[in-house]
C-alpha cells in the first residue's frame, strides 16, 4: 500500500505533535477524542454506504452493543480491557447477524429496519435489568490499563487508543476497496442486477460489508465506554450516535475515506464550539439544516468540491 | 381477563384511527414520489403543539387548533417536496437523508418554541370517560376515532371519484403512462403532500386530545407509520388502515397483557415478522425486494 509523505506527515503529527501541544490541556483534549469518536462511527457508517450502497440509521444499535458487551465482559467476566474493547466489536458483529435477512430488502427498507433494531436493543438493555443493569445503567465500567508505565486511561492515553483505531480502520479500508470485493463493490454500485448476472454473489458482499461496519461500530463503542467508565441504555442508544456521524460522512463525502473523519472533527468542533453556545438546547438544528444544505447542493460532500476548486485553481496556474 | 382483553381490543382500534391517518400520508407521497418522508411524523408532532398553543394560550378547545394546524401543517409540507424535488440524483437514498435532516430542524424547532417537557391537554371535556356496555374509553378517543374514520372516507372518495385523486393514483401505479395521458406529475406530487399535510394536522391535534406529546414523539410516529405501510404493502389503501388497527391492537395488547415499557418493541417484531415472513406485506403487490 502506497503511503504519501503528507500522510505520513499527518501520522507523525497525530501521534507527537498533538500530545505534546495539546495534552495538557484536558478540556482541548477530551474534544478531540469525542471528535474521533463520532469520526469512527461516521467512517464505519461511510463504508457502509459507499462500499455496501446502504444508508443506515441504526447505527446507534452497533454503538450500544458494543459498548455493553464490552463493558459487562470486563465487570462481569474479568476480561481485560483491551481485549473485551475488540470483543465488543465481535458482539456488534453478532448483533448484526440479526440483520442479514433485511439485506435483501432495498433502499428505504433497509434503513428503515436497521433502525427498528436499534429500538429492539435498546429496550432489551433497559428491560433486561439482570445483566445491564436496566435503565439505572453501569457505574464504575473498568478504565484503561497502564501499559509499561503509560497510563492509557489518561486523556493522552485514550487519544492515542482511537488515533491507533481510525487508523486502522483507514488501512482496512483501503484495503478493502482496492481487494477484488472492493472492485465488485464499485460495480454493484452502477448496476446490482448486472454484477450478479456475472457471477457476484452481492448478498454475501453486502453482509461482509455489514459486518466491517458493525465491528468498526462497536470497538468505537467499547473504546467509549471504557473511556468514560459508565453507561445507560439512553446513552448507549442516543439517536445522537446515528445524526453526528451522518451529518458527519455528508458534510466530508462519504465516498471517500477521510471525508468523514475530517468532517467528524469539523462538525463536532464546530457544533460544540459555537452552535452549542449561541442555542444551548436545540443545536442539533443547525446541523439537520446543514444536512439539508449538504443533500442539495454537494451530495458528494465538501472534499470532493474543495478537490475541485484546488483541481482548478491548479489548472489556472 | 377476558373483559381486559375486549378493552384492550377496544382502545386499540380507537388509536388506530390516527395511526391510519398519519400512515395514509406517508403512504400517499411514497406513492406518487417513491419518496419515504422521514419527517412525517414531525408534521403530525406540529400539529399536536399548536392544538397545546391554542389550549394553554387562548383557552381554547383543541379542536380550534384545526384551521391553523392545516395551514402550518400543509405549508410545511409542500417545504417539504420542494426541497426533496431540488435533489438531483440517486434520489431514492438520498430523500431519506434529506428528509431525515428535515425531521432533525422540526424536532429542534418544536424543542426551542415549546421545551422538552412532556404536554397534554387539560381540557376535562376532552378527557372525560365514555362508556360503551364494558368499553371504556375518553371521549377525545372516540370522537377523533370518528373524525379519522369520516376523513378515511372522504379520502377514498376523493381517490376514486376526483380527477386529482385518480390522478395521484395513475401516478403512482405507473408515471409515465400518467404522464402520456396528460396529468402533470409534479402538481400530483404537491397534491399528495398537501393530503398527507392535511392527514398529519388532524392525527397531530387528536394525539394531543388523548395522550401526551413531547419533541421527541414526532421520530417515533414516522416509524410507526412505515411500520404500518409495511405491514400493509406498498400501494394498498385498505391494507394501511388495517395495518394502523393491528398495530394500535398489538400495542394495547401488550400494555395490557405485559408492560408499557414494551410497547414499542411488539411494533418493531411485527414489523421484522412481516418483513422476513411477508416481504410484500400482508396485502400489497410484489416489488420490494432488490
Amino acid at each position: 500500500m502506497k503511503m504519501s509523505k503528507t500522510g505520513l506527515a499527518v501520522i507523525f503529527a497525530a501521534y507527537v505533535l498533538v500530545p505534546l501541544l495539546l495534552g495538557s490541556n484536558s478540556y482541548v483534549m477530551s474534544l478531540i477524542v469525542a471528535a474521533m469518536i463520532i469520526g469512527g462511527i461516521a467512517l464505519a457508517w461511510a463504508l457502509l454506504g459507499n462500499l455496501g450502497g446502504m444508508v443506515s440509521f441504526g447505527h446507534s444499535a452497533f454503538f450500544g452493543v458494543g459498548a455493553y458487551v464490552s463493558a459487562i465482559l470486563t465487570m462481569k467476566a474479568g476480561v481485560p480491557v483491551l481485549a473485551a474493547m475488540l470483543l465488543g466489536g465481535v458482539g456488534a458483529v453478532v448483533a448484526s447477524l440479526a440483520m442479514l435477512p433485511v439485506l435483501r430488502l432495498r433502499g428505504p427498507y433497509f434503513a428503515l429496519a436497521i433502525l427498528a433494531y436499534a429500538h429492539i436493543f435498546k429496550i432489551l438493555a433497559t428491560e433486561w435489568t439482570s445483566v445491564t443493569g436496566g435503565s439505572a445503567g453501569l457505574a464504575s465500567v473498568p478504565r484503561f490499563p497502564t501499559l509499561m508505565g503509560f497510563d492509557l486511561s489518561s486523556k493522552t492515553g485514550s487519544y492515542l487508543i482511537v488515533l491507533s483505531l481510525l487508523l486502522v480502520f483507514i488501512a482496512a479500508y483501503r484495503v478493502i476497496r482496492s481487494s477484488h470485493y472492493g472492485i465488485a463493490l464499485r460495480a454493484m454500485h452502477d448496476s446490482e442486477d448486472a454484477t450478479r448476472v456475472v457471477g457476484v454473489n452481492s448478498t454475501l458482499l453486502k453482509a461482509l460489508m455489514l459486518f466491517v461496519s458493525a465491528f468498526m461500530t462497536g470497538v468505537i463503542g467499547a473504546f467509549n465506554v471504557h473511556y468514560i467508565n459508565f453507561l445507560e441504555p439512553d446513552y448507549a442508544f442516543s439517536g445522537l450516535w446515528v445524526t453526528l456521524p451522518i451529518v458527519a460522512a455528508i458534510f466530508g463525502g462519504y465516498r471517500t475515506i477521510l471525508g468523514p473523519l475530517v468532517g467528524a472533527v469539523t462538525v463536532y468542533l464546530v457544533d460544540q464550539l459555537i452552535f452549542k453556545n449561541l442555542i444551548p438546547s436545540g443545536h442539533q438544528l443547525i446541523l439537520g439544516a446543514l444536512l439539508v444544505a449538504m443533500i442539495i447542493f454537494s451530495p458528494g460532500g465538501l472534499m470532493p468540491l474543495l478537490r475541485k476548486g484546488t483541481r482548478r485553481k491548479h489548472a489556472a496556474a | 381477563m377476558s373483559e381486559l382483553i375486549l378493552q384492550a381490543l377496544y382502545s386499540g382500534v380507537l388509536q388506530g384511527g390516527s395511526y391510519a391517518l398519519i400512515a395514509l400520508g406517508l403512504a400517499l407521497v411514497f406513492g406518487t414520489m417513491k419518496v419515504i418522508n422521514l419527517a412525517h411524523g414531525e408534521l403530525v408532532l406540529l400539529a399536536a403543539y399548536m392544538a397545546y398553543t391554542v389550549e394553554s394560550r387562548l383557552g381554547l378547545s383543541p379542536m380550534f387548533a384545526i384551521p391553523v394546524a392545516l395551514v402550518l401543517v400543509c405549508i410545511t409540507a409542500v417545504l417539504v417536496y420542494f426541497l426533496v424535488s431540488l435533489i438531483r440524483k440517486d434520489r431514492e437514498l438520498n430523500s431519506l437523508i434529506l428528509t431525515y435532516g428535515i425531521g432533525i430542524i422540526l424536532t429542534n424547532a418544536v424543542l426551542l418554541i415549546w421545551s422538552a417537557d412532556v404536554r397534554s391537554t387539560s381540557s376535562s371535556w376532552m378527557q372525560d370517560a365514555l362508556v360503551f356496555g364494558p368499553f371504556y374509553s375518553m371521549r377525545s378517543e372516540v370522537l377523533f376515532f370518528v373524525v379519522s374514520v369520516a376523513l378515511m372516507g372522504g379520502l377514498w372518495w376523493w381517490l376514486s371519484k376526483s380527477w386529482y385523486g385518480r390522478a395521484v393514483r395513475a401516478v403512482s401505479s405507473n408515471r409515465d403512462a400518467a404522464k402520456l395521458m396528460g396529468i402533470n406529475p409534479r402538481s400530483t406530487e404537491i397534491v399528495s403532500f398537501i393530503v398527507a399535510g392535511i392527514l398529519a394536522s388532524f392525527a397531530g391535534v387528536a394525539i394531543f386530545s388523548y395522550g401526551v406529546i413531547q419533541p421527541a414523539f414526532g421520530h417515533v410516529l414516522t416509524v410507526k407509520a412505515f411500520i404500518i405501510t409495511v405491514l400493509a404493502g406498498i400501494g394498498s389503501i385498505p391494507g394501511v388502515m388495517v395495518g394502523a388497527l393491528l398495530l394500535g391492537i398489538a400495542e394495547a395488547l401488550t400494555v395490557t397483557l405485559a408492560s408499557s415499557a414494551l410497547q414499542e418493541l411488539v411494533g418493531m417484531s411485527l414489523f421484522l415478522l412481516v418483513l422476513f415472513v411477508m416481504p410484500n406485506g400482508l396485502f400489497g403487490a410484489a416489488g420490494r425486494r432488490g
